[in-house]
């Protein structure tokens, strides 16, 4: 069977087989005191780095529980340069916890000091690829350690691209040594609103770059623009729909056992129901590498 | 197609104005991409908006929730954020809010006091220095000695007693009838890790402990309280600020922290 690792600075592991849960600041405490069977934590710095009582916690639960970081603020597609207050802020608190994987967005959510608290699109060409380079190495050098970029949700894009999305990542990995967080949700989600293929997408990914999969909820709204269609809103909301379920397993397939992450970020349920979703993905999982498994001993 | 930074400075003022139509030629996707770039347009108030909403729920109590959310879609136009934590967007909120009903003179008072409720409610709260600790030096180096104090402790004075109205929201008692009167409150907010305490204070021993909480040395601190009640005991002031828990540490400026 094939086996996939993440390892932090100390050698802290995360199980690729056993996927993991996006600890919001509702669960915080719930957390550090019940310590529940998850194999291992998601974190969103941003939510920690003004609030030092929710700090004090996670430096509870990063002792007990593998943690890796997904920066919702770094903006690394922004043209007018990077936050580098937000990135030292960044690093200490990496430095505390020593995550097993930090990670953010090929989106840009920063322009002239302003902080639009969204997630933009870029326009795939030489320009931003060139900015998006240069962010992920200033980043990466901050941290010293790999940078995973996250492919977006999208529903709109800005300008003319000149290649595509993953072709863009593609580039971005061979320029930077960044690996991807291919979110699988993201996927589908993009693909449905701007009309392509997701496996296709998936499979156009270098695979080996591929260091961890994000699964989120979506909410499908009326398309304002298409009267009787929909457009499929990012939400994280609600539970994971069927079909992602489905390219989830395709991803596995293609890209090898990988540290999976269930994200749940508005109307947040209880932890037991995040649990019971990741163990959904564990099942898929486990029917994807067994099948590779029987494959492997018939032959 | 124009550089980076001149579609992101378009697209960012199309957001936080509302108006797509500069930008319109940009946009690209579904039937309708002005469509589809609302759902970011909506997604920009919508979202600073509850996170005010939940950085006010007294204020929402107060005003009534449909006013607290026009006023916030209206202060993510006028006052997008410039930090990346939303934790730290609103502090302007208070004097925004208030401005749009000036017959609610004490609103400004009542939401800066929630602000700081707020704030305080997620420190953390550090070890409290002994009175022993404190002494250990001799009452000359004292003078001239500052106080580091407790991280979750905010000073703040108004002309409103809007602590009595604050502290009935809290404890769910809301009364019948309640007269907010207008008389000055010091007001002494002490939080750490969710626990809470609302307290008024004499206005020269607000005196002292804001001075201190300020970063002046105890000398000058008494000096201040001294100017308002002349009767003002330092000795005693500064023994009960310690045995309050309040104070974490103590420096001498010419020697840096001792303790």
């Amino acid at each position: 069977m094939r086996k996939a690792v993440a390892t932090n600075a100390v050698g802290s592991t995360l199980d690729a087989q056993r996927a993991g849960v996006g600890l919001r600041l509702p669960h915080l405490a719930e957390v550090a005191a019940a310590v529940p069977p998850v194999p291992w934590l998601e974190i969103h710095p941003e939510n920690f780095l003004a609030n030092p009582h929710a700090r004090e916690l996670l430096s509870e639960i990063a002792a007990r529980y593998p943690v890796s970081m997904h920066t919702v603020g770094l903006s690394i597609g922004s043209a007018d340069g990077l936050d580098l207050e937000h990135l030292t802020m960044i690093r200490r608190l990496a430095d505390e916890i020593d995550p097993v994987l930090v990670s953010g967005h090929l989106a840009w959510s920063m322009y002239g000091g302003v902080y639009l608290n969204d997630l933009l699109p870029l326009p795939y060409n030489d320009e931003t690829l060139r900015i998006v380079a240069a962010h992920v190495d200033r980043i990466q050098q901050a941290l010293g350690r790999p940078y995973l970029v996250e492919n977006p949700s999208c529903y709109v894009g800005l300008g003319r691209s000149r290649m595509g999305e993953a072709e863009f990542l593609t580039e971005l990995v061979h320029r930077t040594g960044c690996r991807l967080l291919c979110d699988v949700g993201n996927v589908f989600v993009s693909a449905s609103n701007m009309g392509y293929d997701p496996y296709a997408y998936i499979d156009a990914l270098p695979a080996h770059a591929v260091g961890e999969i994000h699964l989120g909820g979506f909410t499908p709204e009326p398309d304002d623009g298409a009267p009787g269609r929909e457009v499929l809103i990012d939400t994280h909301a609600k539970a994971i729909a069927e079909p992602v379920w489905e390219l989830l397993a395709h991803a596995l397939d293609r890209f090898g056992p990988r540290p999976t992450l269930l994200e749940w970020d508005n109307d947040i349920p209880p932890f037991a129901t995040l649990m019971a979703e990741a163990e959904r993905a564990n099942s898929v999982a486990a029917r994807v590498f067994g099948e590779v498994e029987q494959h492997a001993a018939a032959r | 197609m124009p550089p980076l930074a001149d579609v992101q400075a378009g697209v960012a003022r199309a957001l936080v104005m509302g108006d797509a139509e500069p930008i319109a030629a940009l946009l690209k996707g579904g039937a309708d991409a002005r469509a589809r770039f609302a759902i970011h347009q909506r997604h920009y108030v919508a979202s600073l908006a509850a996170a005010l909403r939940q950085k006010f729920p007294a204020t929402a109590w107060l005003v009534g929730e449909d006013t607290l959310l026009d006023a916030a879609r209206a202060y993510a136009r006028a006052h997008p954020p410039h930090r990346p934590c939303i934790a730290e967007y609103g502090e302007q909120f208070p004097a925004f809010l208030a401005d749009r009903f000036p017959a609610l003179p004490y609103l400004d008072a009542f939401m800066e006091l929630e602000w700081s409720v707020g704030r305080v409610s997620i420190a953390v709260g550090r070890p409290s220095l002994a009175w022993t600790a404190v002494v250990r030096g001799g009452s000359e180096s004292l003078l001239s000695a500052g106080l580091t104090m407790q991280p979750g402790l905010r000073y703040l004075r108004f002309a409103w007693r809007v602590d009595e109205l604050m502290t009935m929201y809290l404890r769910g008692a809301v009364a019948d009838r309640f007269v907010l009167r207008n008389e000055d409150a010091y007001i002494e907010v002490h939080g750490a890790r969710g626990a809470l305490s609302i307290d008024r204070i004499d206005p020269a021993t607000f005196a002292f402990r804001s001075a201190l909480s300020a970063g002046a040395s105890i000398g000058e601190a008494a000096s201040a309280a001294l100017d308002c009640d002349a009767a003002f005991d330092a000795g005693k002031a500064l023994r009960a600020t310690v045995d309050a828990g309040l104070v974490t540490g103590l420096s001498d400026p010419t020697k840096g922290r001792v303790s």
